[in-house]
């Protein structure tokens, strides 16, 4: 039978989950902090959680002097995030810190709040670190599905359920690091530089 | 379905959905149908729940008969069934939705790493363990359907689905009779077990 056009014919690239933050300490500045973490439910090389955090994204430098780190408990996972697709997003790779990050297994992840509530929280435990990273000020979910032209690699389609964050912040250790999420666009929506993205697959384009 | 960049309806829930719906005989109707479900996001919350009829015709629960729903979020997992689950094709009109026991989860334990070999959800509540493995498990398809082709025949979804070519289901070690058979699904011929992940539900506007 014919495959109906509500499959897509493209090979699936990754699906899970993909908050991130990035902040600023001033508003005309450049990125003072930035995260992206990963909750990889499918891919080629298996699931796992990777967390990309720079707390200087322009110091060539890791830990203990920095934290710039690259944690991960799927190493093959890790490698082929960094190369398939973060190595596609400027803001994340086209940094010193991208290169000098420390590279750290993950221990656990915990997940905490509700996404349509007052929080959401995820907590990554490895090495002598312990993230935190809370969202407030939840907005309203909203299903996207994006053309290449809107996703920030440009090559894929994608599905993602988003939650905006009006409010964010990072602790390592305790320690809360410096900057707030700023304005951004997507799609024509008006949205902050703090998010949860639920269900997200990034799919190749359609054969 | 018309394909736009942002979805304008309601967002009803989001996370994993697979199924497990077995044949004792291929030429009758399915001797049990089953749902798991982890919840990411709700308008009651997340959690995760599992509804298993073993006997799907009969108006009886567990331990009388193998029908029973399982969760650690009640409200949600009340929700789920009764404005989605309940609609399916498998579970529409089932004696077993009504008259299935339910049990809180004191435990629960995902196993994906072994994929795609095998996958498994396990559940305790109380005395009563439930594990779902599915098994041979196929390429992801990323499918997104409005309405007329939804299961709920009322939302729009957005899903990832891979087969599995095999699966099943024991409660307390004890394995719940049948087989996968094949049926048509989005134009192809696919197995009655699946994973379905990244799954979004959304109201139309």
């Amino acid at each position: 039978m014919p495959i109906k056009p509500n499959v897509r014919t493209g090979a699936i690239d990754w699906t899970g989950e993909n908050p991130g933050m990035l902040f600023k300490t001033d508003p005309d500045g450049d990125w003072s902090t930035l995260m992206l973490f990963f909750r990889v439910f499918w891919s080629p090389v298996g699931p796992g959680n990777i967390l990309l955090l720079y707390e200087n994204p322009a110091k060539s430098s890791g830990m203990p002097d920095c934290c710039n780190v690259i944690m991960a408990d799927n190493e093959e996972l890790r490698d082929y995030i960094k190369t398939g697709f973060i190595e596609k997003l400027g803001t994340f790779c086209d940094v010193p810190a991208y290169a000098a990050s420390s590279q750290i297994s993950i221990d656990s992840v915990t997940s905490d709040g509700d996404p349509c509530g007052e929080f959401y929280s995820e907590t990554i435990k490895g090495g002598d670190l312990e993230v935190k990273l809370v969202w407030q000020g939840l907005g309203k979910p909203t299903a996207l599905e994006l053309p290449p032209e809107l996703t920030g690699t440009g090559e894929h389609i994608m599905y993602s359920l988003l939650v905006d964050s009006k409010s964010a912040y990072i602790e390592v250790n305790g320690r809360r690091l410096e900057g707030a999420p700023v304005a951004r666009e997507q799609a024509g929506l008006p949205l902050s530089t703090a998010f949860l993205y639920f269900s997200e697959t990034w799919i190749f384009p359609d054969k | 379905m018309q394909r736009i960049a942002v979805n304008p309806g309601k967002v009803e829930w989001s996370g994993e959905n697979p199924g497990i719906y077995l044949k004792a005989d291929a030429d009758q109707d399915y001797s049990t149908v089953a749902l798991f479900f982890r919840i990411a996001l709700s308008p009651h919350g997340r959690g995760v729940g599992a509804i298993i009829l073993g006997d799907p015709d009969t108006a009886s629960g567990y331990p009388t008969v193998p029908n029973l729903c399982l969760t650690d979020n009640r409200v949600m997992m009340e929700y789920l069934l009764e404005n989605f689950a309940s609609k399916f094709p498998t579970f529409v009109g089932k004696a077993g939705v009504e008259a299935m026991s339910w049990h809180d989860i004191t435990q629960s334990r995902q196993d994906n790493h072994n994929m795609p070999h095998s996958y498994s959800e396990e559940l305790q509540a109380g005395d009563v363990k439930v594990q779902m493995t599915w098994k041979d498990l196929q390429a992801p398809m990323a499918v997104e359907v409005g309405p007329p082709e939804s299961a709920t025949k009322a939302h729009d979804m957005y899903a990832v689905f891979l087969e599995a070519r095999d699966a099943h289901i024991t409660i307390n070690g004890e394995v719940l009779p049948g087989r996968v058979v094949d049926r048509q699904f989005f134009g192809r011929t696919m197995s009655t077990a699946f994973l379905a992940i990244s799954e979004t539900w959304v109201s139309p506007s």
